[in-house]
C-alpha cells in the first residue's frame, strides 16, 4: 500500500484495474487507492504479470503492507498463485514472507515521489489508527476480555474472537476493540493543560473509593504507541520532535525555579471560570504581561547577534494522542483579553487534534509554557525549543505549610515554575527577575489579568 | 519536553512561480467534455508533451457525479433513470452533483513541483476557499475529519480529486448562486447530516462573475501559478 500523504496510515483500494494473470507494462495503472476524498491510480514500474492480488478492491490495508504480487515472467505465475489463496477474502492481510525471491512486490510506491526527509512535515487530517496488527486474529476457547471491551465490543458488532488482546494475559482491552474496529482510538491522557492542579489528584490517598473512581484510575494506564516486543517507527511529528530534542543539546541552557503561591489566583479563576476563561488563558496572559516588561526573557540567540521579536507569543505545549506534541501559538498574549485568548485556545486546540493549524499557528511562539500540573506533578523542568530564549515548567499548585517573613505558620497553595534559558541570552538575573515579577503578579494582583 | 515543532518548518520559497493555462470558457461546460479536457492535460502532462499546468473555471449543466468508490446508496433515485446525467468519474469520494451558479474549478497540478502529499493537496484546496470566503467577508470552515467548506454548518464547497503519478485532475465546487434542489435527490458526499448551502444566503446578489476573480487570485497565491491566458 503506496503513502499517498505523509500522515496516512491506510488506503482503501477502490479497485483494481487488472485480474489476476494479466500483463501489466511499465508505468501501467494497476489500482487505485483511496485515502479520503483524493484517488490515486496505483502504477507499476516494473513490467511484468500481476500473479496475485492479496487485498480485494472495497479493503483497507497499512501503508507497507503487501496487496499484490507482480511476477517478471508468465511461467511465475502459477508458483505464486499456489503459495496464497486463490480466492482472497477481506481477512488476508498479511503474505508469508518467503514468497518466491524473484517476486516483485507490488508495493509500486516510486523513489522519485517519495517524499524527501527534509520536506514539511504536513498537518492534515489526523489518521485514522495506526493498524500494525493482523487483522483475522482468532481466539479459540474461552475469551478474556475486560467488561468495557465485551460492552463495547457487543455496541460495535465486533467479534471478540477476532480481537487480539494486548492487556495481561491476552486480555482484550477496550483499546483492542476500538482498534479491531478501526475506530482512532483514544486514551484518556494528557488533555488541555487547563489547570494548574486537580484536587482529585494530589489530595493524597482517598478516603473512599468509590467504583467508579476505581474504573478510572485503571483507564488510566501509561500512553503507550506499540504492544511488547515491538518496535514502532516515530510519526512525522515524533521525528519532528526528536530534532529538535536533539538540538537543544547544542545550547548552553540553564535552570532557575520559583514557588509561586496561587492562593488569589484560585480565587480569581473561581470568578472568571463561569465566563469561559480557562487557567491556560490565565497563565498565558500572566507570562505575557511579565514579558513585556521583560523582553531579554523574549529575546533569542541568533548568529547575527540577541534577537528581540516584535512581538510577545506564548505557545502552550500540547500532547498529541498519536505522538508527538505541538505548541499552538496564543499571540500578542500581553495585549490580548483574557476571553479572547481562551476562546482562540480552544479553537487552537480543537484544530490541533484535527492537524489544521497553519504553520504560523505553531511556529511563531516567543517563548513557550509546559503545564503538567493536572497530573499533580510538584516539579519539572523542561527542555528549551530552537528558535526561543526559555520555557517554563509549570507543576501542580498544591497545599503546603508556609513560614511566613515574621516567622509565622501557614498554608498556602503553591506551585513550582521552572524556567529553562539559553545563557547566551538571558541570564541569571534576567530569569530570577521575571520569576520575581511573575510571582508578584500572580500573589498581589492577579485581577489585574482581567482588565 | 515541550519543543516548538514549528521551528523546523520552512515556508515554502515563493521566489519560485509556475505558469498556467487558465480556461474560463463563458458558456456551460457539458460534464463529460470537461472530464475530457483534463484527461487529456494529464496525459500530455505525463507524457511529458506539455509542462505548463492547467486550470479551469466553468460552470456544468445540471449533472451528478460518483466517485470511484462511491456507493450507489447515496442516490435517491433510480440511477438507471437519472433526473440529469449521471457520471461514474475517477476521483474520490461520494456523490455530488453541479449545476449552472455553481462555479467548479480543476486544476490539472503537478504536485512534485509542490508536495507529494494528496492530504496536503486537500486541505490547500479547502484553505484556498476559506481565503475566498473571507475576500467575500465570510469565514468558511473545516469539519474535523471531513473533506470540503462549510459556513455557519452549511456546507457551500464540495473537493474531489483524482490523481496520477502526483498529476491531479478535477477539484472543487463551489455554490455560489446556483439552486440546491438537486442536492434533495441525493446523500451529498454520503453524509446523512449535511445541510448544502450557497454564498448567496449570506451574499444576496452575488454572482460567478464577482467570484471568478478572488477564485484566481487565491488559487495563484497558493501554487505560485503564473496564468497564461487561452
Amino acid at each position: 500500500m503506496p503513502a499517498l500523504s505523509s500522515t496516512m496510515t491506510e488506503g482503501k483500494i477502490i479497485e483494481w484495474l487488472k485480474e489476476p494473470g494479466a500483463k501489466v507494462g511499465r508505468g501501467e495503472s494497476v489500482l487505485v487507492v483511496e485515502s479520503d476524498k483524493a484517488d490515486m491510480d496505483v502504477e507499476s514500474f516494473q513490467e511484468g504479470y500481476l500473479a496475485a492480488i492479496l487485498m480485494p478492491a472495497g479493503s483497507t490495508a497499512p501503508v507497507g503492507e503487501t496487496i499484490g504480487l507482480i511476477v517478471e515472467s508468465e511461467d511465475e505465475i502459477a508458483a505464486v498463485q499456489a503459495k496464497v489463496p486463490s480466492q482472497p477474502s477481506a481477512q488476508v492481510s498479511s503474505l508469508p514472507n518467503d514468497s518466491a525471491s524473484n517476486v516483485e512486490v507490488a508495493k509500486n510506491e516510486e523513489p522519485s515521489l517519495s517524499k524527501s526527509l527534509s520536506s514539511l512535515p504536513v498537518l492534515s487530517d489526523a489518521p485514522k489508527t495506526p493498524v500494525s496488527e493482523p487483522r483475522l486474529v482468532v481466539n479459540e476457547g474461552r475469551i478474556v476480555a475486560t467488561p468495557r471491551a465485551k460492552k463495547l465490543a457487543s455496541q460495535m458488532g465486533v467479534d471478540l474472537k477476532t480481537v487480539l488482546g494486548s492487556g495481561p494475559h491476552g486480555r482484550i482491552q477496550a483499546e483492542d476493540v476500538l482498534r479491531a474496529k478501526g475506530e482512532p482510538i483514544s486514551v484518556p491522557w494528557v488533555a488541555e493543560s487547563n489547570a494548574p492542579a486537580t484536587a482529585n489528584f494530589i489530595s493524597g490517598p482517598s478516603k473512599k473509593m468509590s467504583s467508579e473512581s476505581k474504573a478510572k484510575s485503571i483507564d488510566l494506564k501509561g500512553k503507550s504507541f506499540g504492544q511488547p516486543g515491538q518496535t514502532i517507527p516515530f510519526n512525522t511529528l515524533q521525528q519532528a520532535v526528536n530534532r529538535n530534542m536533539e538540538a537543544s543539546l547544542s545550547f548552553p541552557c540553564f535552570r532557575v525555579g520559583y514557588k509561586i503561591n496561587t492562593d488569589n489566583l484560585d480565587i480569581f479563576y473561581k470568578e472568571v471560570k463561569p465566563n469561559g476563561v480557562t487557567m491556560t488563558a490565565l497563565l498565558a496572559k500572566a507570562v505575557g504581561v511579565t514579558l513585556a516588561r521583560h523582553p531579554q526573557v523574549n529575546a533569542v540567540f541568533t548568529s547575527e547577534g540577541i534577537s528581540y521579536p516584535p512581538d510577545v507569543n506564548v505557545a502552550v505545549a500540547v500532547a498529541m494522542e498519536d505522538g508527538g506534541l505541538i505548541t499552538p501559538v496564543l499571540k500578542n498574549a500581553d495585549k490580548s483579553n483574557l476571553f479572547e485568548l481562551s476562546n482562540k485556545w480552544a479553537d487552537l486546540v480543537k484544530r490541533s487534534r484535527s492537524k489544521q493549524l497553519q504553520p504560523d499557528e505553531y511556529s511563531t511562539g516567543t517563548f513557550t509554557l509546559s503545564n503538567l500540573g493536572m497530573f499533580g506533578v510538584d516539579r519539572f523542568d523542561a527542555i528549551l525549543p530552537p528558535g526561543t530564549g526559555a520555557i517554563l515548567a509549570v507543576a501542580a499548585s498544591q497545599n503546603n505549610v508556609v513560614a511566613g517573613k515574621d516567622g509565622s505558620i501557614s498554608v498556602k497553595r503553591q506551585m513550582q515554575v521552572n524556567m529553562t534559558a539559553d545563557h547566551r541570552v538571558i541570564y541569571g538575573a534576567d530569569g530570577a527577575a521575571f520569576l520575581k515579577d511573575l510571582a508578584n503578579l500572580i500573589e498581589e494582583n492577579p485581577s489585574s489579568l482581567g482588565v | 519536553m515541550p519543543v516548538d515543532k514549528g521551528n523546523l518548518i520552512k515556508t515554502r520559497s515563493s521566489a519560485k512561480s509556475f505558469s498556467a493555462f487558465l480556461f474560463e470558457p463563458k458558456d456551460l461546460v457539458p460534464f463529460k467534455r470537461a472530464w475530457d479536457w483534463q484527461k487529456n492535460w494529464q496525459k500530455g502532462l505525463l507524457a511529458q508533451e506539455i509542462s505548463e499546468q492547467a486550470v479551469w473555471l466553468l460552470e456544468h449543466p445540471s449533472c451528478y457525479t460518483l466517485g470511484r468508490g462511491a456507493t450507489q446508496d447515496n442516490l435517491l433515485f433510480d440511477s438507471k433513470n437519472p433526473p440529469s446525467d449521471l457520471f461514474r468519474i475517477d476521483r474520490g469520494g461520494e456523490v455530488t452533483c453541479h449545476m449552472p451558479g455553481q462555479l467548479v474549478v480543476y486544476p490539472v497540478l503537478d504536485l512534485r513541483f509542490y508536495q507529494t502529499d494528496l492530504n496536503w493537496y486537500l486541505r490547500e484546496l479547502e484553505q484556498v476557499l476559506i481565503d475566498v470566503l473571507r475576500l467575500l467577508g465570510l469565514s468558511g470552515e473545516r469539519l474535523s475529519g471531513l473533506t470540503g467548506v462549510w459556513l455557519a454548518g452549511k456546507k457551500v464547497a464540495s473537493i474531489g480529486v483524482g490523481c496520477r503519478r502526483w498529476i491531479t485532475q478535477h477539484g472543487f465546487a463551489l455554490n455560489v448562486d446556483c439552486e440546491l434542489f438537486s442536492f434533495e435527490s441525493i446523500i451529498p458526499c454520503g453524509l446523512k447530516e449535511v445541510k448544502v448551502g450557497r454564498l448567496t444566503d449570506w451574499l444576496p446578489g452575488l454572482s460567478i462573475k464577482d467570484v471568478r476573480p478572488l477564485v484566481l487570485k487565491v488559487l495563484a497565491q497558493h501554487f505560485q501559478l503564473v496564468w497564461i491566458n487561452e
